[in-house]
């Protein structure tokens, strides 16, 4: 069954946005060896059944603690996965930081920036189609407590492929190999 | 004027300058990197965490990585 990451730093949203596409379909997992939890689920995808899995938050692919070390552990031993990266809108910069180092390691992934309209009610504007562009990966803002943008997503998810690294950096003015 | 993070006052501002390249890939997912604007929100007693405001959201930083971070502050 293919399977479908949802990735995030903690506290944007990640697990409303699972319960809202698991549904019901849900079952909790210790993953062995250590006391995080993680949740499992199911949902449908093309006519197709995929596992959904709701991964520990994580500032970064380098842990620092449990957890951290549970996500990195869990993607790197996925290899046929799609991820849904999700930003809290309203500190973009630092979810960026880790949406980009997913897509670095070839991952196909689908940013959700979630929380946009707190975002927007702190005047906050983000450009999401010149995100897209730059990214060369869909960008759709949600609002998932409310189910805003999870549709889109979800058709989103269906088109994604890895996107190059090099490229994103010959967008944004940057030489491979002088960024930090 | 130059200090460490973990020197700055209650309220105080300043804008990143060095951060020790030790720590450097261990903080950039918080957000906090050279060039960047900090206010200090909170310091906790006994060698605690300090609570910094980055991007208008609230950060907090073991004192040991706050020691490795240079900040320029007015006055």
């Amino acid at each position: 069954m293919r399977k479908i990451l949802l990735m995030g730093q903690a506290n944007v949203g990640k697990s409303v946005i699972f319960n809202r596409l698991a549904g019901a379909h849900v079952t909790e997992s210790n993953y062995s060896g250590t006391t995080v939890d993680f949740a499992k689920g199911r949902m449908r995808l093309d006519h197709e059944d995929v596992e959904i899995i709701d991964v520990p938050g994580t500032f970064s692919l380098e842990p620092k603690d449990r957890a951290e070390k549970v996500a990195v552990k869990m993607l790197d031993e996925e290899k046929d996965v799609l991820v849904v990266c999700i930003i809290d809108s309203s500190k973009i910069e630092r979810g960026l930081y880790l949406a980009l180092e997913i897509i670095e390691k070839g991952y196909p992934v689908v940013i959700a920036l979630n929380m946009w309209d707190v975002a927007n009610g702190g005047n906050i504007k983000i450009n999401a189609k010149k995100l897209e562009q730059i990214l060369g990966v869909p960008v759709v803002p949600t609002v998932a407590t409310r189910g805003e943008g999870l549709k889109e997503l979800v058709l989103k998810m269906k088109k994604t492929a890895p996107a190059e690294i090099e490229k994103i950096m010959e967008k944004v003015g940057m030489k491979s190999g002088t960024h930090n | 004027m130059e200090k460490k993070l973990s020197q700055m006052k209650y309220e105080e501002k300043g804008r990143i300058k060095k951060i020790d390249q030790s720590l450097r890939t261990q903080i950039a997912g918080m957000g906090i990197r050279e060039g960047k604007e900090v206010e200090m929100m909170t310091k906790q007693p006994i060698k605690g965490p300090v609570v910094v405001n980055v991007d208008r959201s609230n950060t907090s930083i073991g004192l040991g990585l706050a020691d490795k971070i240079l900040v320029e502050v007015e006055g």
